[in-house]
């Protein structure tokens, strides 16, 4: 396959991307100097827990969007699909800091789980109270026996919601993470592609997949699912997505829910609004009740063609927080 | 050849390391196709990038190989990046730590060494051998080159079997199913490719212990 990119050198894209977006938003974030770390405009905000998360570039709106009011205050940027390093996530987690402790948010990936947890430790060492929650709600990476072998996938847009507004209302950084834990264990999601992305940094697909075949499962950086199959309807797919989301909770009669229907780079919002329908009928039959519903790209894979059905059960609380407004740079909630 | 390795003999291994890992890294990134995201290379490079740097900047009436490897250490693990910089950076750091003080390292010297870089990949990375990572190259590398001290080889011996080892050790991973990092969501679908991360150790071990080799 030809490459088609409007990108220049591309060793110089995340840096040029960077520089973009910060110009583009500079009422709302800005750059640390020393590292490729972007900070919303007024941290560290004061008497907040700061709300810091990161992973490989490539995922937008994730993981920059998301910074502002009521979701991220600093974000540590990686290369495309790579973890940040120590030193990133540590200036990151500094810049959060106004004395309340950091959450760190972050996917179930080996490279963020030993950057982000040797950056913790050197946080901690240094007096700042950190703790982290770690996403894994890709239902499809490992069964349910061994939950923390599971991917962190669109489940984290959850996460940043549900922490970024109880930080805002002023709670305690230990509050903050355990309904962030169960915010995450709520979190069940599915997804599945049909085209990979190309990776800029090399000129090469993601994955390898035949014409009229799609991957049922795939992970965010196109790593494969739990099976490949010839393309299916828009309702055949999203009945298998939906029905081993809905199983693996087990969601169950009576529950709410909010809906996150995530296009995962080049599925077209015409597509995606198919599947949610398909979706919400299922829920129906099930007898579950839809509190709120998320519609578009919330966390791509630059541009993969497929998206994912993520569920999370809903209690009072997670309501509240679900609902609160938020500022976010590609994510405003009024 | 001499009995024991010197500071420049270690800086000088270190940049053959880092040429060896650049002159493969459309290989790595290939051979993470099947089974990651084909970045291995890229990522690789990345966390060895800087250490020419550490290495050169290193100052010359230093003399110490552990503090020189724990510097090394440190910079990938800081500014390494992907998994790649906390596994290898801990691995110098730990491979530094064994051997502080140290100015010139004998065979014994070179195998406590060794055993404390895998033991560095083994504790970061929490696998055990046969979980299809960069361990099963290193460990076994390990292995050889204690053996080989054992039997009262010569260093050139000793290296040239921990190279051996690592070979035998990265091909291993062919035939086994993944367990840690992104491929271990394959399962089955791993077996039938080399391990990127196992390719990579060969190819730092290549270069360092085949440095010192020829050296």
């Amino acid at each position: 396959m030809k490459v088609k990119k409007f990108i220049n050198q591309p060793e110089n894209l995340i840096e040029e991307m960077l520089e973009g977006f910060v110009i583009a938003n500079q009422n709302k974030v800005k750059r640390l100097e020393t590292e490729r770390v972007l900070v919303r405009k007024d941290a560290p905000v004061t008497g907040k827990v700061g709300i810091v998360t990161g992973g490989g570039s490539g995922h937008k709106p994730a993981f920059i969007g998301y910074i502002g009011r009521g979701l991220v205050d600093a974000v540590a940027v990686g290369d495309i699909f790579a973890a940040p390093p120590v030193q990133r996530v540590y200036e990151a987690i500094k810049a959060a800091d106004a004395g309340k402790g950091v959450l760190l948010c972050l996917g179930n990936y080996s490279g963020d789980v030993m950057n982000f947890g040797m950056a913790q430790e050197l946080a901690q060492s240094e007096g700042i109270e950190v703790e982290s929650v770690i996403v894994n709600d890709d239902v499809a990476s490992s069964p349910k026996e061994r939950m923390d072998n599971r991917r962190g996938v669109a489940g984290e847009v959850i996460l940043w919601k549900v922490a970024g507004a109880l930080a805002e209302e002023g709670a305690d950084l230990k509050k903050i993470k355990e309904v962030g834990e169960r915010a995450v264990f709520n979190t069940r999601s599915m997804g599945v592609a049909h085209t990979p992305c190309i990776l800029p940094t090399t000129g090469k697909p993601s994955f390898q997949i035949g014409e009229e075949e799609m991957e049922i499962g795939v992970g965010h950086h196109g790593e494969p699912g739990i099976k490949r199959t010839k393309m299916m309807s828009a309702d055949e797919v999203t009945e298998l997505l939906t029905r081993q989301v809905l199983e693996d909770l087990p969601f169950q009669r009576g529950d709410e829910v909010t809906v996150l229907v995530n296009g995962l780079g080049s599925t077209s919002l015409l597509e995606m609004y198919i599947c949610f329908r398909k979706v919400a009928q299922i829920l129906s039959d099930y007898g579950i009740k839809i509190h709120r519903t998320y519609m578009g790209e919330f966390f791509t894979s630059l541009e993969m063609g497929g998206f994912s059905v993520t569920l999370t059960k809903m209690d009072e609380e997670l309501k509240r927080l679900i609902d609160a407004p938020c500022d976010g740079i590609h994510f405003v909630q009024h | 050849m001499s009995q024991s390795i010197s500071i420049e003999k270690v800086k000088y291994a270190l940049h053959k390391v880092v040429e060896n890992l650049e002159k493969n890294r459309q290989y790595l990134n290939d051979l993470d196709s099947p089974i990651g995201d084909s970045d291995h290379g890229e990522s690789v490079c990345n966390a060895f990038h800087k250490i020419q740097e550490i290495v050169d900047k290193f100052p010359e009436e230093k003399r110490d190989i552990g503090e020189l490897l724990q510097a090394v250490g440190k910079s990938i693990v800081l500014s390494g990046g992907a998994a790649m910089g906390p596994l290898y950076g801990t691995a110098f750091m730990d491979a530094g730590k064994a051997v502080l003080g140290k100015e010139e390292l004998t065979p014994a010297d070179l195998v406590q060494m060794w055993e404390a870089f895998a033991g560095g990949i083994k504790r970061r990375g929490q696998v055990e051998l046969g979980d299809k990572t960069m361990y099963d190259t290193i460990y076994p590398s390990f292995l050889a080159l204690q053996k080989a001290y054992e039997e009262g080889k010569s260093l050139k011996e000793m290296l040239r079997e921990a190279i051996e080892g690592a070979q035998e050790g990265m091909e291993s991973t062919k035939d086994l199913v993944s367990k840690r990092g992104r491929s271990s969501r394959l399962g089955e679908r791993s077996r039938g490719h080399i391990d990127p991360g196992a390719a990579s150790s060969y190819f730092i071990i290549e270069a360092f212990f085949g440095s010192l080799i020829d050296n």
